[in-house]
């Protein structure tokens, strides 16, 4: 034995025993590979192929690696060698691609699966066996173990004609909950991007230049998302990221960064969320530079669909921001919007605190007393957890509101859509065969135990910031209930006389009221408008 | 004296109830928005039956132009109808089996065509939910005018005054959908009114309304 090969058989055995690294991986990077199509044709690397990430043959000839010295195979016990498959007619390759064609993906998944046992990986149609299944399983709801399999492709480089499809349909899974490191990351961050078509290049630069921008180098992003074209969706997109990027470094943002997002906010290439996104990054911008009305026209350039309740946290920050500027009846209508069943289950702490700032501003001292109180009331076990240092990841208010947003909602999402696919796995046993059906059912096994740790990693961080807004806001609670305890008893002075209302203003002929009975509409939630005296004395008559 | 003592006493623990209330809750919440759909010009093209004649039916054919004031208030400045007529069977069994036939205005009230002018009244406005997921607009209204009515004689023209309700539902800012029942009282003789109930079904297409 070389120095070398003892070297390769070493690091082969050190893979197999050693434990997964601590960093996110890919559930489907785990993805064991189909046992070699005979034990003479059986690659070198075979014996790390159904442990390690990587593929293991790389795409070489399966022949060209057989006469490679078998030292790597010393280093696994003989009695663990897998029983060699079956021979496979190659007509099974055919019969189940007219299945598919003939629009059965489920009588089409088993045989092309055992075929793809069977074939050696230089066989012209193996990465076409990869893609079809794939493909098959995508159809039967199986979006995860399809994702594997045109992962397999992209990375395998097999097939120049597969590889543009296969990347295509990893672009459409993207849309909805998937692996990001293995699409994301290991797919589209690492591409040679000189051989694809436009649309899926761009998405590549695209992805890459976020992969640099993640890890802080934004020059390395810039020369990524400086080959997009100007006017494709990619290029508005990687906008996006740049100044998002950007505004977490700088601690005054310009004049300029916010024009950039309300350039964006405008920009019909990008999704309705990110222009959304833009709008409310102008909104948020403008209000920490205490332009409210600026802010308040922010928030009017988010364009909802028809009938969408819209998010929580928009109309609380629109509240605020209302209450700024003084219009104190219109916050406490947004306010009423929050109380909406849409909203019921939303963490908003500052909720109470603000209805109960406004009651105090119109001297309804009791109503803001008890606002104040409902915060403490409603969040007593949270409180409760935090200050006993609890797990705070048990604790079902905070796990919600730490699942709702950003990475871990993503993860959350990921989670469940493996749960849901391996429950539906189920549902194939019978038709998948042995093979495939233990086969996929030892991916969705290992990917959502992958998915879980990553996305417990990400709730307890999420959990424990959730915690620090919901301690500021019982801590600004109390002040309040001080204070309005001092105002409650407070001598009215003589002479005192309560202010003069304020001038209401009339219903032009082109509005039209609906008094609000308790019950929600999804159309109203924008409309709400409370009519409420100030109880407020001047102390100066 | 002492009863109104005893009423204020009954009535002490409501009052205080209702103060206690508003004070814990205090304020009015009301949803104020946008009228979405306004009327101006409207052009209505209708099919309809004049149904309350029991020897004939009538399919009818109706076009009308209103002009709209306010949300509230228009005038339907001319509405025209024309009337196929089916005998009924009650009629064709009369002549057939009987042979009877009916009283000679039976015959000679039915109504050809009309035209008229209506004031119209939306006093509401209002919304429903479809399904749970979908907001409908809708309108009632109340119309009332004069009509001139072409009855089936010669020189067969005579008055008649109209009234009837309706309801408007919208379905975009150009397009709603009229459902109304009016009915004519046609003074056909010197001493003798006829009812003509008519139920129609539109389509009311709006021009000129602003946003």
């Amino acid at each position: 034995m070389t120095p070398r090969s003892l070297i390769a058989a070493l690091a082969s055995a050190a893979l197999l025993v050693s434990p997964r690294p601590a960093t996110a991986q890919s559930g489907g990077g785990s993805l064991p590979m189909p046992p070699p199509p005979s034990g003479a044709q059986r690659p070198a690397g075979a014996a790390q192929a159904t442990s390690t990430p990587a593929p293991a043959a790389s795409g070489k000839p399966a022949a060209a690696e057989a006469g490679k010295p078998a030292e790597a195979t010393a280093a696994k016990p003989a009695e663990a060698a897998p029983p060699a498959p079956k021979k496979v007619d190659p007509a099974v390759f055919d019969e189940a691609l007219q299945d598919y064609f003939d629009g059965k993906p489920r009588d089409a998944a088993g045989p092309l699966y055992a075929w793809l046992q069977q074939a050696p990986k230089t066989d012209e149609n193996y990465a076409w066996g990869q893609y079809f299944l794939a493909r098959s399983l995508i159809d039967l709801g199986l979006t995860h173990a399809g994702a594997s399999y045109l992962a397999r492709i992209a990375r395998e480089r097999s097939n120049p004609n597969v590889l543009p499809r296969a990347l295509d349909a990893l672009k459409q899974l993207t849309d909805r909950p998937h692996d990001e490191v293995m699409i994301d990351e290991q797919v589209f961050g690492a591409l040679d991007l000189g051989f694809l078509p436009e649309e899926t290049g761009a998405y590549a630069h695209y992805q890459q230049g976020l992969v640099d921008l993640r890890v802080g180098n934004e020059r390395w992003a810039n020369t990524h998302f400086a080959k997009l074209t100007e006017t494709s969706p990619e290029a508005s997109h990687a906008r996006f990221a740049l100044l998002v990027t950007r505004l977490k470094s700088v601690k005054e943002p310009s004049d300029e960064l916010i024009a950039d997002f309300l350039t964006l906010s405008k920009d019909e290439k990008l999704t309705r969320e990110a222009r959304n996104e833009s709008a409310l990054a102008v909104a948020r911008l403008r209000y920490e530079r205490k332009d409210y009305p600026g802010a308040l026209e922010a928030y009017g350039l988010v364009k909802l669909p028809e009938l969408d309740p819209g998010r929580a946290s928009l109309y609380l920050e629109e509240a605020w921001t209302r209450y700024k500027l003084g219009e104190l009846r219109a916050s406490l209508g947004i306010l009423t919007t929050l109380d909406a069943p849409s909203f019921r289950d939303e963490f908003l702490p500052d909720k109470y605190l603000l209805r109960a700032l406004i009651y105090r501003d119109l001297c309804h001292y009791l109503p803001a007393k008890r606002a104040a109180k409902e915060l403490t009331r409603r969040f007593a076990d949270s409180l409760e957890a935090v200050r006993n240092r609890e797990d705070l990841t048990q604790d079902a208010r905070l796990r919600r509101a730490a699942n709702a947003r950003g990475s871990t909602q993503r993860a959350a999402r990921f989670v469940e859509v493996l749960e849901l696919e391996g429950e539906r796995l189920g549902r194939y046993a019978g038709s998948f065969g042995d093979q495939l059906f233990s086969h996929l059912t030892k991916l969705y096994d290992l990917s959502r135990a992958e998915a879980v740790r990553v996305h417990d990693a990400r709730l307890a961080e999420a959990v424990r910031q959730e915690a620090d807004t919901l301690l500021r806001a019982a801590e600004q609670v109390r002040l309040m209930e001080y204070e309005v305890g001092l105002k409650l008893y407070e001598r009215v002075k003589k002479g005192a006389k309560v202010v003069a209302p304020e001038d209401e203003q009339e219903l032009s002929p082109a509005n039209v009221a609906f008094r609000f009975d308790g019950e929600y509409w999804n159309d109203e939630l924008k409309s709400y408008r409370v009519r409420i005296e100030s109880r407020c004395i001047e102390e100066t008559p | 004296m002492r009863y109104a003592l005893l009423i204020l006493l009954f009535l002490v623990p409501g009052l205080a109830r209702a103060q206690a209330e508003a004070l814990e809750n205090p304020g009015a919440v009301s949803a104020i928005q946008e009228r979405r759909y306004r009327m101006h010009h409207e052009l209505l093209l209708g099919v309809g039956v004049l149904p309350d004649d029991a020897f004939y039916k009538g399919l009818t054919g109706n076009v009308s132009y209103t002009y709209h004031f306010s949300d509230t208030f228009g005038w339907q400045v001319g509405r025209g109808t024309y009337s196929y007529n089916l005998q009924t069977s009650l009629r064709t069994q009369l002549e057939r089996d009987f042979d009877v036939a009916p009283v000679s205005s039976a015959s000679e009230d039915q109504v050809q065509w009309m035209v008229g002018s209506d004031l119209v009244w939306s006093p509401l406005y209002g919304k429903t939910a479809f399904l749970n997921s979908t907001v409908l607009h809708f309108e009632a209204f109340l119309l009332g005018g004069g009509t001139v009515v072409k009855l089936n004689r010669s020189g067969g023209f005579r008055p008649a005054a109209n009234v009837g309700l309706g309801l408007r539902l919208f379905s975009s800012q150009a397009i709603s959908f009229r459902f109304d029942v009016t009915n004519n009282v046609v003074f056909t003789g010197a001493s003798r009114i006829n009812n003509v109930l008519s139920v129609q079904l539109g389509t009311a297409f709006n021009f000129g309304a602003t946003e």
